[in-house]
């Protein structure tokens, strides 16, 4: 089979305008989560694209602290930017568990729950009574996974407050990043959050497997500062065994050689060729095939001697310089290297191969309207991810929830509202609908309320 | 399960979840065969450690040279013939040597395909279809196999084709990561102020982890009775996607990431500062918080001067509450300011963090008691000090069995276990150059 001939089967399998017509991988699963910010509200909104019955609940009135968070305060119609990514397909729900008709209410949902996802201080649903001791009595099946900086034992989980740049600080990830002698650099991205969440949701996943053999439910643990570490490939191997520190870099690999950011005419572009094949390709791409045969260059381990990458990193700013992002992006392809341009978000936007791959994922919202955002990423030929609606006001989908899934009529659920249990949105910036919102996406009680 | 309750939260936790006690648990997924063809990824190979961490039994295979990965390591150090990288990813996995440019190679490859139930690869896509050994032709031997193909570009699309091999710098590049990390030119040009990239190969390990997501996610649905499928991954879209709010922003504003260090564009203070002894971490963004902050610099002036969120994110605001909480911070060393923090009982909560040196990690105690690090004794490569699978599970805690092997360690075992060859036709193989 030709490569051309794969690449024509691959389009088909993989087209994004079948997509509603396949089969979802977690359809079935119904997963509860009570979290704030992204660690937690993103590990459930993978599970949500790939299928999953997600139910987030959210204190009444304000709900989950992200929905503050947006970029310059910069909101898009009464919702936060950063609140978009980790709650699309989710149902909102809100549910006061500190009191106790809340508790009830919340362990109802839990009774009929597969997967629960919390990132709460350690021990805080312990002290509501809500801990997974509790929640396993009630659910034995139930997979019960904490989420936080620091996890829930040790001599850091109690009383130190943690965010995303704190596991970055405490894991060497942010130290690492920059230029010797400059100061490290915080990533703008919460990549402990993220990289958090996609890990745990590994995690949970491994635990269903188990339970599908054996029943079993379970505990899990994670802690965000340590997903970090075990990311830090080599670090530790190496000041363990040279006895030497790693420093930060910039924007040179010391471990693959070439690998790294250049300058060129017209921006910045990355390159890359370990094998020596590759590095050939690079030298005859460059007009300088016999870098190929460089007793300095010949081999990946002549490469990597500190000299010699020294050497090659100059030749190569040399004549990145002279070129632009095109020609190199487009010699890469010619001869066989990797090269690939520093893109702005403008350029991934616009990209049109990203767009034909779901990777960048429009679709109009009931609510919201027209949205683009990053697509599910893991593509999958028989039961592809998808989005399915944007993120939701502050207990939008209790009705529905409470009404369908746990069965209480109208009048009982009057009552749990009168008392403050199940408020929806208060009237905030981030919490309410937009302001124009004449009910639209409601599945229940149409024409909206509050 | 029984709960000896009395001994609360973190006691409990810790009795049930210390890795030090879990080696004589059950294992979540130790009924999967995992192969892993990866080349020169470490995306790849940190897939197959996490499914082999948590249990699966993993084929690392290898071309007769090895693995080029091998190669990895900082400035070319090698420790017993293998480089860093590999021996930390290494991990769990038995390594075979199989020649996929044979007929004899492509056949061993396919008796193991149809018994497994995970493939992990990493060539250009079409590279082993056309060989014969791609996912359509093995799922035709084994319908229910799950088969992972990551890639920069994909495996559809416009670009697909790109005949460009996969790197962690190049997804890094192209999911805008890169652009938005980095010291801004605010004082003029200079060889740092530039695109950075993030320090470790987070380009690699991000697309790993989100391959052992999806892989479990399908075998969900094998387990439910589905069949297997092709699973592709651009570590690209993989970065792009843990990214919070960079497309709506730009979709709703026109906004684009600027550098600007290590300030923040969606909370403030959320921060970088200079302390004494080097650098530390700090948060107060919300209203209360930023109360909390102020009150511990004892600077109440500050809220007047930047009362809300909204004015606290505007960059050259930032730049002067900056300015601000470091002419305070500069005084104290980052272990101070952790105190002050802790011992701060007023209105709103800070957050703070000493910006510790991975040197400055290893010696913390609390990543061993954790056991986040710690020394593995390898039966080949010996005593050394290594980051461990991050999960701390009640009933089926993951673990690491042993390091990493050399090349084709386990031809013979592998072999015999599943396609019964002895050891006469393992070398009649390796003769052939097979294997």
């Amino acid at each position: 089979m030709s490569k051309e001939d794969y690449l024509a089967w691959a389009n088909e399998a993989f087209d994004i305008r079948r997509i509603f017509d396949k089969p979802e991988a977690l359809k079935g699963l119904r997963v509860v989560e009570l979290c704030t910010l992204i660690l937690g509200p993103a590990h459930a909104v993978f599970l949500a694209e790939m299928g999953a019955e997600v139910i987030k609940v959210e204190l009444p009135g304000t709900g989950d602290t992200m929905r503050y968070v947006s970029p310059r305060g910069m909101f898009w119609q009464n919702q936060s930017l950063g609140f978009f990514s980790e709650n699309r397909n989710k149902y909102h729900v809100t549910i006061d568990v500190r009191k106790a008709e809340g508790k009830e209410l919340f362990k109802k949902l839990i009774a009929r729950a597969d997967v629960f996802i919390e990132n709460l201080t350690a021990g805080t649903m312990d002290e509501w009574g809500l801990g997974y001791h509790q929640l396993s009595a009630i659910n034995p099946g139930l997979i019960y996974i904490a989420k936080n900086g620091f996890g829930q034992w040790g001599p850091y989980a109690k009383g130190r407050a943690s965010y995303d740049a704190v596991a970055q600080a405490q894991s060497g990830i942010g130290f690492i990043t920059g230029f010797p002698g400059r100061p490290p650099l915080k990533m703008g991205i919460f990549i402990g959050d993220y990289f958090g969440a996609i890990m745990s949701a590994a995690s949970v996943m491994a635990a269903l497997h188990y339970r599908k053999r054996t029943g079993r439910g379970q505990f899990i643990d994670y802690a965000q500062s340590e997903g970090l570490i075990r990311m830090l490939d080599w670090t530790w191997a190496y000041q363990y065994l040279t006895g030497q520190d790693r420093d930060r870099y910039g924007n040179w690999d010391v471990a693959i050689c070439p690998s790294g950011i250049f300058r060129c005419g017209d921006g910045f572009i990355a390159i890359a060729a370990a094998t020596d094949a590759e590095f050939a390709a690079l030298a005859k791409a460059m007009d300088r095939p016999g870098l190929a045969e460089d007793a300095r260059f010949r081999t990946l381990a002549d490469r990597l001697k500190e000299e010699n990458s020294r050497e090659l990193q100059k030749i190569l700013d040399e004549w990145t310089a002279g070129k632009t992002q095109g020609e190199i992006d487009r010699l890469g392809g010619e001869f066989g290297f990797a090269a690939a341009p520093v893109y702005s978000e403008a350029d991934t936007y616009r990209n049109e191969h990203w767009r034909a791959r779901g990777a960048t994922w429009q679709h109009e919202d009931p609510v919201y309207g027209d949205t683009v955002e990053y697509g599910p990423v893991v593509k999958m030929s028989e039961t592809p991810g998808r989005i399915k609606w944007s993120a939701k006001p502050v207990g939008f989908d209790n009705e529905f929830v409470f009404g369908t899934i746990l069965g209480l009529g109208k009048e009982e659920q009057a009552v749990l509202k009168a008392k403050g249990i199940t408020t929806k949105w208060a009237d905030r910036v981030g919490a309410k609908p937009p302001d124009d919102w004449q009910g639209e996406g409601l599945i229940f009680n149409r024409g909206g309320e509050e | 399960m029984e709960y000896p309750y009395h001994v609360g939260w973190e006691d409990w936790t810790r009795l049930h979840t210390d890795p030090a006690k879990g080696r004589g648990k059950p294992e979540a997924l130790d009924d999967l065969l995992v192969l892993d063809l990866s080349y020169g990824n470490m995306g790849g190979l940190f897939c197959s450690s996490i499914l082999g961490e948590l249990g699966a039994e993993v084929i690392r295979v290898e071309p007769p040279a090895g693995d080029i990965a091998r190669e990895f390591s900082p400035f070319g150090y090698k420790h017993r013939g293998v480089g860093l990288a590999y021996l930390v990813e290494g991990r769990n996995k038995y390594h075979v040597t199989c020649d996929l440019h044979t007929e004899k190679g492509r056949e061993l490859l396919k008796r193991l395909a149809r018994k497994a139930d995970i493939l992990i690869e990493s060539f250009q896509p079409g590279v082993l279809d056309e060989l014969g050994i791609g996912y359509r032709q093995l799922a035709e031997i084994n319908p229910g196999l799950i088969y992972l193909a990551f890639s920069t570009y994909g495996q559809f699309g416009p670009l697909a084709g790109s005949n460009k091999p996969d790197y962690d710098i190049t997804n890094q590049a192209m999911s805008t990561l890169v652009n938005m990390t980095g010291e801004p030119e605010w004082d003029g040009p200079a060889p740092y102020a530039v695109p950075t990239k993030v320090g470790n190969w987070y380009g690699w390990y991000n697309p790993g982890a989100w391959g052992a997501f999806g892989a479990l996610s399908a075998l969900f649905f094998r387990d439910a009775g589905g069949r297997g499928q092709l699973l592709d991954i651009s570590g690209a879209e993989g970065v792009a996607a843990a990214m919070d709010y960079d497309c709506l922003w730009y979709h709703a504003f026109g906004m684009t990431r600027e550098r600007i260090g290590s300030l923040d564009n969606g909370v403030f203070p959320y921060t970088y500062i200079r302390v004494k002894d080097g650098y530390a971490f700090i948060a107060g963004f919300s209203d209360p918080n930023f109360t909390g902050l102020t009150n511990i610099m004892n600077r109440p002036d500050l809220r007047g001067q930047f009362p809300t969120i909204v004015d606290r994110l505007q960059i050259e605001n930032e730049l002067k509450i900056k300015d601000e909480i470091e002419k305070w911070s500069i005084n104290y060393t980052a272990a101070e300011i952790l105190d002050m923090v802790s011992n701060y009982h007023g209105v709103g909560t800070v957050a703070t963090a000493r910006v510790n040196s991975p040197r400055e990690v290893m010696d913390e105690d609390n990543w061993y008691q954790r056991g986040a690090l710690s020394l593995v004794d390898d039966p080949v490569y010996g005593r050394i000090l290594v980051q461990q699978p991050p999960w701390k599970m009640t009933l089926t805690p993951p673990r690491i069995k042993w390091l990493c092997r050399p090349v084709g360690y386990d031809n013979e075992y592998v072999y015999l276990k599943h396609l019964g060859l002895g050891r006469s036709d393992v070398a009649a193989l390796r003769r052939e150059g097979a294997v």
